[in-house]
């Protein structure tokens, strides 16, 4: 029978498929470990060496090679994002839970606010740049690069919401309402303990989606660059390992990150149980 | 499921069920649509001043005059004029439609199989859910860095190379692999493909199995079961993913530049070189052509599928 060979076959190519998404990490990950300063980014390995992550931390004698200038890139792009993170999440929650009554208009609203993950990232970045020139603003990441970052995040974290809010057992907060409790004290101690765990997964998404942008903040950070902006910058020139040793030190962050946040989740979603069955 | 069925299909107000009067209910509708308007606002005001005006202001400049650095509020259409004839640009056009397709093709030709695996052949939920981390998990990683990967893979003394030349099908390593449009194209599959992944397996993980069991009690093969069945249910999602997929190719930029060499110019690319030499109004230009280009792609995808629907 046809499907009885269809499935190892296909099991095959989807592990393969896997080996394709994560080879180049697998090949970027061992030649960070290439001798330095005169190991070039290719094999052969030279010789074993934790070189490039001290030359990313300045411990090593100055080389041929700049050190990345990534200490307080790393800072804003962290301030940056801790920003974008706060401020797109309560505007998503906000408007998803605006949209959970039906009003006219709902449709042209919801467009306007996915448009912002749709449009090009070097479209509204020119667009930004051009207003702040006329209007006499000096961009700044902080400024112009943060709406941006705001732009792009907030449709995802009001997607995360609207998903959780159409799963949302309303019997609990009209429990609540006919007991006569207020609707902004149902909101704080009935509906949000429920909804935290799609209120986490949304600033997950704001803060890595904040943290990695670029093609936002190219024309709108002004002189001071934030992380992404820094390495974009090394693409122009020869890149030596010591981008590698930053590319596997970034992926351990967001893996830290992830972490955080399903230990969180996994609390939460524990208290969120309690709250469902006090209330019932 | 039921229950989220009963609960989006109640009216909306029900707060006060002691209240029987109408005009009381009517004033709680009135009060909760104001309530709405107010929740919404500061993100409508947002979207506002910072996509919509934006977008506007790219439309405007581009009939602006350009000078030799800096350009001026004097409408014309000197831009345009220059854009639409000259061959350079013309050409960062139909390279990015080619691209564009080509990326739509390859995420999708390289993804279904993947799943048709996962959603369709593994029936058991918790090996699913794992094989799917492990596609995203790789979405995790700073995108710029996924890019610039794939530099010691292709490169002449890169991964591949070296494995061809120790397997003695090659002799010579390729020069093609790196610093060309293949680099893009195969960049842009591994970058893009689990966009096309995600959605098609959606969807394929909710065909009812009785389905499929049934056709083929009736004595229909695979391929007539997956002809008949499984592609017009996996419909939706493929164009989803096709959404996905051509929003960010159409106004990549990054990609391109960091594994064509600079040989590969998309729009984006242009945008970004003519800031580069402060040609702002030029650089508008392409900004507005690159919106009508996706603005045709999507309203065409959109007639396809309802994405509210689909969410």
């Amino acid at each position: 029978m046809q499907a009885g060979v269809l499935k190892p076959v296909l099991a095959v190519y989807t592990a393969l498929f896997i080996a394709f998404l994560y080879g180049p990490f697998i090949v970027l990950g061992i030649l960070s470990f290439q001798s330095g300063p005169e190991g070039g980014p290719q094999f052969p390995i030279i010789e074993w060496s934790t070189y490039w992550y001290r030359h990313l931390f300045g411990l090593v004698p100055p080389s041929r090679v700049a050190p990345l200038p990534i200490g307080d890139s790393l800072i804003r792009s962290l301030a940056l994002a801790f920003m974008t993170m706060v401020v797109s999440t309560v505007l998503g929650v906000a408007s998803a839970q605006a949209f959970r009554q039906k009003f006219r208009g709902s449709g042209p609203v919801f467009y306007l606010i996915v448009l912002g993950m749709m449009v090009p990232g070097v479209l509204v970045g020119l667009g930004t740049a051009l207003l702040a020139n006329l209007v006499g603003v000096d961009r700044s990441w902080w400024g112009t690069a943060f709406v941006l970052h705001v732009v792009y995040t907030y449709p995802f974290a009001f997607l995360v919401m609207l998903a959780i809010f159409n799963r949302f057992d309303r019997s609990i907060e009209e429990a609540s309402w006919s007991l006569g409790v207020s609707p902004v004290t149902t909101f704080r101690k009935v509906t949000f303990p429920v909804i935290f765990p799609g209120v986490l997964s949304a600033m997950l998404f704001a803060f890595t989606l904040s943290y990695d942008e670029f093609a936002r903040t190219l024309f709108t950070s002004g002189p001071r660059l934030t992380l992404p902006l820094a390495i974009y910058g090394t693409f122009a020139v020869e890149i030596h390992p010591n981008v590698f040793a930053f590319g596997v030190l970034t992926t351990l962050f967001s893996f830290a990150l992830l972490a955080v946040y399903a230990i969180l989740m996994m609390r939460s979603v524990r208290q969120s149980r309690q709250v469902s069955a006090e209330a019932a | 499921m039921s229950r989220t069925i009963e609960a989006s299909e109640e009216p909306a107000m029900r707060q006060v069920p002691e209240a029987g009067s109408i005009s009381s209910a009517a004033a709680q509708r009135r009060k909760a649509r104001r309530m709405s308007w107010l929740l919404l606002s500061p993100g409508v005001l947002w979207m506002t001043l910072f996509l919509v005006l934006p977008m506007l202001m790219v439309l405007y400049v581009s009939f602006w005059t350009q000078t030799t650095f800096t350009v001026e509020p004097k409408l014309t259409t000197a831009s345009w004029v220059r854009f639409l004839t000259s061959p350079t640009y013309l050409d960062a056009l139909w390279t990015t439609v080619r691209i564009w397709l080509l990326v739509l093709a390859s995420t999708l030709v390289v993804g279904y199989p993947v799943a048709l695996f996962i959603g369709l052949l593994v029936r058991n939920k918790t090996l699913q859910t794992v094989l799917l981390v492990l596609c995203v998990i790789p979405f995790w990683t700073s995108f710029l860095i996924r890019v610039l990967a794939w530099r010691p893979m292709l490169g002449t003394q890169g991964a591949i190379n070296m494995i061809l030349m120790k397997l003695g099908i090659i002799s010579h390593p390729l020069e093609m692999l790196l610093f060309s449009e293949l680099s893009v194209l195969i960049g842009m599959t591994q970058i893009y493909c689990v966009f096309m992944v995600g959605p098609i397996t959606f969807m394929l993980s909710r065909i009812d199995p009785n389905v499929i069991e049934a056709a083929r009690d009736l004595g229909a093969g695979f391929w007539r079961i997956f002809r008949t069945i499984i592609l017009p249910l996996s419909m939706p999602g493929v164009v989803v993913g096709a959404i996905f997929v051509s929003v960010m190719v159409l106004g990549e930029f990054a990609t391109a530049a960091a594994l064509s060499g600079r040989k590969t110019n998309m729009l984006g690319n242009i945008i970004v070189s003519q800031v580069g030499s402060l040609k702002w109004a030029f650089a508008a230009v392409a900004g507005v052509i690159l919106t009508l280009l996706m603005g045709v792609v999507i309203a065409g995808l959109l007639k396809v599928v309802n994405l509210r629907k689909e969410l």
